[in-house]
Parts: structure tokens; C-alpha cells; sequence
């Protein structure tokens, strides 16, 4: 898939999900023993077309997720390339033992795609919400977790999950017209977070579709002489420590911003990190406050959530003037 | 290049199809490739094309190779 | 080979096995072992590694066992000691600090375990798995799986068992242990599962039904030659702790200790 401006502004308008089903099109090609398992979701995933064009690489499991991550871990102990994908709440809870003895305990090598992940099925309520994958996953050793930043970042993550020695798990967030935060191509590593702009006073540390309305938060603190580093942290865990200690060293205050929970996410695997050093600046940790509210739109969710830049703006000045 | 030609050379690319394949009886998943995934090509590729931007609502409105002149008309587009 | 050769050898190494799970049970001492669900199945077991099972030394084209009720161990690591693949030496660190062998099966590809177990409820889908990947590769291997009884409570095994028939798995080989009982008590009060075998009928699987411990009725059911494409399920009607008087039927040795008075004794008996 070649990556130009006509394509990134494509995957942009068609959203991570099905920029994600485009690029098994591709990645089938190139790595035929690729398998891709679902449960019940093809036309979620942008998988349809991968359904009807490859259909001995694509087993449907129906809506059965336990069913799905042992099946796949069969395969996987037999030396396919797996990808499995449902939406998130299914593809980490409704299986997650499944997950703890196949990926973690066994290290079979799969890699999970959790759809529509953090608050972008609001209307739906929030059983088809996700603020708890990262938390819950963290906590199983051998699993590597990303959460792409727009759609390019999910096409770049799916192929290196694929070549990576661990299984991983994909956090799609954002919906259609996912905005693009990375305009040109570049290199994409698991585990190194990339430095999106550089400023002395905060450090925002954010990852997934929310990171935009981290920059524009910075963008709007820049013109009230408050100068922001912002740190695209795509690989949660595990996560580039070097990175969160370089930048945390001289910022006078360091903020995470996710789609998550403000427990056991992001925010938390930061605070992990900076809690090591002898001085650290303080955290303000920006996220889903540990409660379920009503249902919305996307905007709706993160406007009473906190999570619009306009809101972030808000929450740092507070903090700033503590 | 006239808007016509402009047009169904938008939908041959977009699409990725023989030029015999687009007439203008042809509807949204009439064809495999016109799929949901081939609409947003397509469109992308009339955006670029005509240099225009399309409204969400004419997105989902451009049902037919023959609505879609329509639809572009609003963008002051004359085949 | 001769037919009574055949069924002395797969009783022989059923008998050893019996013999194996107390002295290991034994050895344990007070971290105590999983013996009835082991015992319950030992003929299964070895019809299956003496006799059934091809090319278990090799590494691609050999068939494939799954323990899903991974409590049952005691039979799995003696039944791989008996073909080579578990040292005498590494049996004795059964349940020891640092051991390869825990009270549930971890994947050690060295010592012939190819998947972690014990969780109950996830093997079948392992299975399935592996069934596929063995036609997609035509690597043609066999699948075989042992359940619990107890342990199709878990909604998981009907996931699996509603999925195998639609991939067509006539290499997909699984036996059920029903012995009755579960950790707390009979199934039949726990949780009945009524008709077992009708609802993996219904389900498009290929059923039988025999007794667990009859060597030729299990000799003469794995000779089978099917046409079908389905896959096929074995409910084997066990006792559970069978082979030793003071173990079978009595659920107080779904997990016990076994004292070197009971030892001694099981070791008379079995002579």
C-alpha cells in the first residue's frame, strides 16, 4: 500500500476500522500464511472484502470469543500469522483468560485487533464502550499493547505486530474522518513513541485518536506562552521509558490524556515510570474518571469526559495554578 | 479533459474497473468493487479530480453513476 | 501384530500407569494430587499413547493430545514416561519447587507437553485449531482431546463443540471421562448435564458411547473406520479413582494425599 497524501487522506475519511480490513488485502499477499479470525464482525472490520477475496485465510467464529482466541492460538502453535478482531470490550473481557493462558502463559503469537475501542460507539451505550482494555491487559505478561494514533499509524502497527516476536493487542479508536496526525510517512518501531512537537514547560503524553485534541491543546497553550512537548506514546507497554524520562526532566508539569480510564491505563503506566525517578514533575492524569455515564455521541462522551481540547486546556490551567 | 471524461475516468480509478463497466445505469453495490470501501475511494477521488470537497450528506446521497451528476452539480460541476 | 499381544500390551501400560500416578500421588506427599480424575481415565490414556497415537516421536506429522481436564495429569506424565519422553528422575519432581511438572500441565515441547492446561474448558477449542491448521498444512495428524465431564459446565466447550462441525473435522478426536463426578460432589447434583451425548449429536458431532475401561470396546471403537466428515466424540462411561478399591467411586480423592500406608497397599492390589 503505497503511502502518499491521496492514500493517507483516504484511510483518514474511511476510519481506522476499515483502513484495517484494507490492509489485510495487502498483507495476505505478502505473508500467505496470514489467518484472520473474527467473530461475527466482517463488514466492523472492513473485512467483507477479505471475506469473499480470501476465504481459506478467514474463519468466522461466530460470536464466540473464547472459541475464537483458542482456535487461533491452535493455529498459531502451528506456525500461522493470526489475527483475531471483534469489538474491544469482546476481543479483551469476554475471553480474557482465554487471552492469559494462550498469549501470556503459552506465548502463542497472536495479534488481537480490538474495534471501535475508548468511547466512539457512545450511542450504543457503554457495553460497546472499551475505557478498561488497557488496564486489564497490562496486567498479562507477554503481551505487547499499542493504540495507533490515526489510520496510517493502525496500517504500520498491524504489520510490525505481525513481525514482532510477541503477540499484541490493537486499540482502534476514532471513527470516519479520523484525524490524521501524521501527514507524511515515517518510520514506525514498536516500543519507540515518537515526539510530535517540542516545548519546555508541559509534557503531554497521550496515544489513539484522542492524541488530536492533545495538539490542539497544545497548539492553543502555545498562543498563551505556555509551550508544550507532545509525545505520540503508541506503544503502552511496553512503554519507552527513556523517552518519558528525557522530556519529564526539565517540564514543570507532565499530563496524560487517553480514552481509558484514569486507572490502570496510560496515565497509570506513566506514573509507573516517573514514581522511579528521585524527582519527577507532578501528573495530572486526564481520562474516563472511573464511572459509566449516560450514552452519546463521541463528541457528547468526550466533552462531559473532559477529553476535548478545550477541556484539557481547562483541567492544565487549573493545575498550573494549584 | 472534459467533465464527463473527468468523471468516469474518477469511477474507472476509484474503482478499479474496465472503462466498459461504467455506464451510467451503474449503482452503488451493483459491482463487488463498489462496495463501501470502493464508495470512499471513489469519492476521494472525484474530491481531487473536480478539487472540491464533499458534504458527509452527498457522500451517503451518491447512489448511482447518474446521481452523482447531480450531486456534483451542486458543486457548480456541468458535464 | 497379534490382536491379544496388542490388547496385553495396552493393558500392561495401563496397569503401569495406574502404578506411576500413586507413586507420583505418593512422592507429592503433602502438596497432595489430582487421583481420581486421573485413574478415571487411565485406559482411555493408553489405548490411546500404547496403541491409537502415530508417530508421537516425530515432530511434524505426529498426532496431537490435548489434556482439557488438565487436573488429570498424573495420567498424561506417566503415560509420556512410558513412551520415552519424561525421565524417571524428572517424574520425581512432580509438584516440587521449580519442577517442569506443576499440579496442571505447562508447555515443555522437550518433555512431549505441547500445550499449558488446567483452566478448565479451553482445550476443545485448542483442538480445533490444530485440526485446521493440520488439513490447511495436509499435514494429516489427528487431533485428540480429553474432557471432564464436570468440565462441560463451561460454556466455553459449547462454543467449541457448536464450531467443529462446521469446519468439517473428521481428524478432531474427542473423549469424554465420564466418570459422574465433579471437585464438590456428583454432576448430577452440581450441575446435570442430562443427555450429554444427544446434545453433541445435536450439535453435528459423530457420538458413541462405551465403557471407559473396556480395553477391546475401546480398541474396536478407535479401529473404526468412518467416512463421515464429522467430527467424532467418544463419551467413555469411567469410574472415577478406578483401579484401586479405596479410590474408586469416592470423590474424596478428586484431590488427595496418598500416605505410604495406601501406598504399599495400592501397590498389592495392583500386582
Amino acid at each position: 500500500m503505497e503511502v502518499n497524501s491521496r492514500n493517507i487522506k483516504l484511510w483518514s475519511s474511511i476510519g481506522p476500522r476499515a483502513a484495517f480490513g484494507l490492509s489485510t488485502l495487502e498483507l495476505v499477499k505478502k505473508y500467505n500464511d496470514l489467518m484472520v479470525l473474527t467473530c461475527d464482525v466482517s463488514t466492523s472490520a472492513g473485512l467483507d472484502r477479505f471475506r469473499k477475496q480470501y476465504p481459506d485465510n478467514y474463519i468466522d467464529l461466530g460470536i464466540a470469543e473464547q472459541n475464537m482466541i483458542g482456535v487461533a492460538a491452535g493455529l498459531a502453535s502451528e506456525k500461522f500469522k493470526v489475527i483475531t478482531t471483534t469489538f474491544a470490550p469482546f476481543q479483551v473481557m469476554r475471553c480474557c483468560e482465554q487471552i492469559k493462558v494462550n498469549l501470556g502463559y503459552m506465548k502463542e503469537k497472536i495479534t488481537m485487533v480490538g474495534l471501535a475501542s475508548g468511547l466512539v460507539l457512545g450511542n450504543l451505550g457503554y457495553t460497546h464502550c472499551c475505557v478498561e482494555d488497557i488496564g486489564i491487559l497490562r496486567s498479562i505478561p507477554n503481551i505487547k499493547i499499542i493504540s495507533p494514533s490515526d489510520s496510517l499509524e493502525t496500517i504500520k502497527a498491524i504489520e510490525a505486530s505481525l513481525n514482532d516476536e510477541e503477540s499484541c493487542y490493537i486499540r482502534l479508536t476514532g471513527g470516519t474522518n479520523n484525524p490524521i496526525i501524521n501527514k507524511d510517512d515515517y518510520k514506525f518501531e514498536i516500543g519507540k513513541s515518537i515526539v510530535l512537537e517540542k516545548g519546555e514547560d508541559i509534557l503531554f503524553i497521550s496515544s489513539g485518536a484522542i492524541l488530536s485534541e492533545c495538539l490542539e491543546a497544545s497548539n492553543q497553550l502555545r498562543k498563551k506562552n505556555i509551550n508544550c512537548s507532545v509525545v505520540n506514546m503508541h506503544t503502552i507497554k511496553p512503554i519507552d521509558e527513556s523517552i518519558i524520562n528525557k522530556y519529564s526532566a526539565k517540564a514543570k508539569l507532565v499530563v496524560t490524556v487517553e480514552e481509558h480510564n484514569i486507572i490502570g491505563g496510560l496515565g497509570s503506566a506513566v506514573s509507573e515510570v516517573l514514581s522511579k525517578k528521585k524527582n519527577s514533575p507532578p501528573l495530572l492524569v486526564l481520562g474516563i474518571g472511573d464511572k459509566y455515564s449516560k450514552s452519546g455521541s463521541y463528541k457528547f462522551l468526550k466533552e462531559i469526559n473532559r477529553l476535548t481540547s478545550e477541556k484539557i486546556i481547562e483541567d492544565v490551567q487549573k493545575k498550573i495554578n494549584e | 479533459m472534459s467533465n464527463s471524461l473527468k468523471y468516469k475516468k474518477a469511477f474507472i480509478e476509484g474503482l478499479g474497473v474496465d472503462d466498459k463497466i461504467i455506464t451510467d445505469k451503474l449503482k452503488y453495490n451493483d459491482i463487488p468493487e463498489w462496495d463501501s470501501i470502493g464508495h470512499m475511494t471513489l469519492m476521494s477521488n472525484l474530491e481531487e479530480a473536480f478539487s472540491i470537497t464533499l458534504e458527509t450528506d452527498d457522500i451517503v446521497d451518491f447512489s448511482s453513476f447518474k446521481k452523482g451528476m447531480d450531486i456534483l452539480g451542486k458543486y457548480k460541476i456541468s458535464f | 501384530m497379534e490382536q491379544d499381544q496388542i490388547l496385553k500390551d495396552i493393558k500392561n501400560f495401563s496397569k503401569d500407569v495406574r502404578k506411576i500416578i500413586l507413586r507420583m500421588s505418593f512422592k507429592a506427599g503433602s502438596a497432595s494430587a489430582h487421583v481420581g480424575g486421573a485413574l478415571s481415565m487411565t485406559d482411555i490414556i493408553a489405548v490411546l499413547f500404547k496403541y491409537k497415537m502415530k508417530n508421537l516421536n516425530k515432530d511434524k506429522e505426529r498426532d496431537r493430545f490435548i489434556l482439557s481436564k488438565g487436573h488429570a495429569c498424573l495420567a498424561y506424565y506417566s503415560a509420556l514416561n512410558l513412551i520415552g519422553k519424561i525421565s524417571n528422575k524428572e517424574l520425581d519432581t512432580f509438584e516440587k519447587d521449580n519442577s517442569n511438572l506443576a499440579g496442571h500441565p505447562v508447555k515443555n515441547i522437550k518433555l512431549g507437553i505441547d500445550f499449558s492446561n488446567g483452566s478448565l474448558g479451553m482445550g476443545l477449542s485448542l483442538g480445533i485449531g490444530l485440526s485446521i491448521s493440520s488439513k490447511k498444512k495436509k499435514e494429516n495428524f489427528n487431533v485428540y482431546v480429553v474432557l471432564g465431564d464436570g468440565e462441560c459446565n463451561e460454556g466455553s466447550v459449547w462454543e467449541a463443540a457448536m464450531s467443529a462441525p462446521k469446519f468439517k473435522l473428521n481428524n478432531l478426536n474427542v473423549i469424554i471421562d465420564k466418570n459422574n463426578f465433579q471437585q464438590t460432589g456428583k454432576n448430577f447434583d452440581i450441575m446435570n448435564l442430562n443427555d450429554l451425548s444427544n446434545k453433541w449429536m445435536s450439535f453435528g458431532w459423530d457420538v458413541e458411547e462405551i465403557d471407559g475401561h473396556d480395553i477391546v470396546k475401546l480398541k474396536n471403537y478407535f479401529d473404526k473406520k468412518k467416512d463421515s466428515e464429522k467430527p467424532k466424540l467418544l463419551v467413555a462411561n469411567t469410574i472415577k479413582g478406578k483401579g484401586f478399591s479405596f479410590t474408586e467411586n469416592n470423590n474424596d480423592w478428586h484431590h488427595a494425599i496418598v500416605t505410604e500406608k495406601l501406598y504399599n497397599e495400592a501397590m498389592k492390589e495392583i500386582k
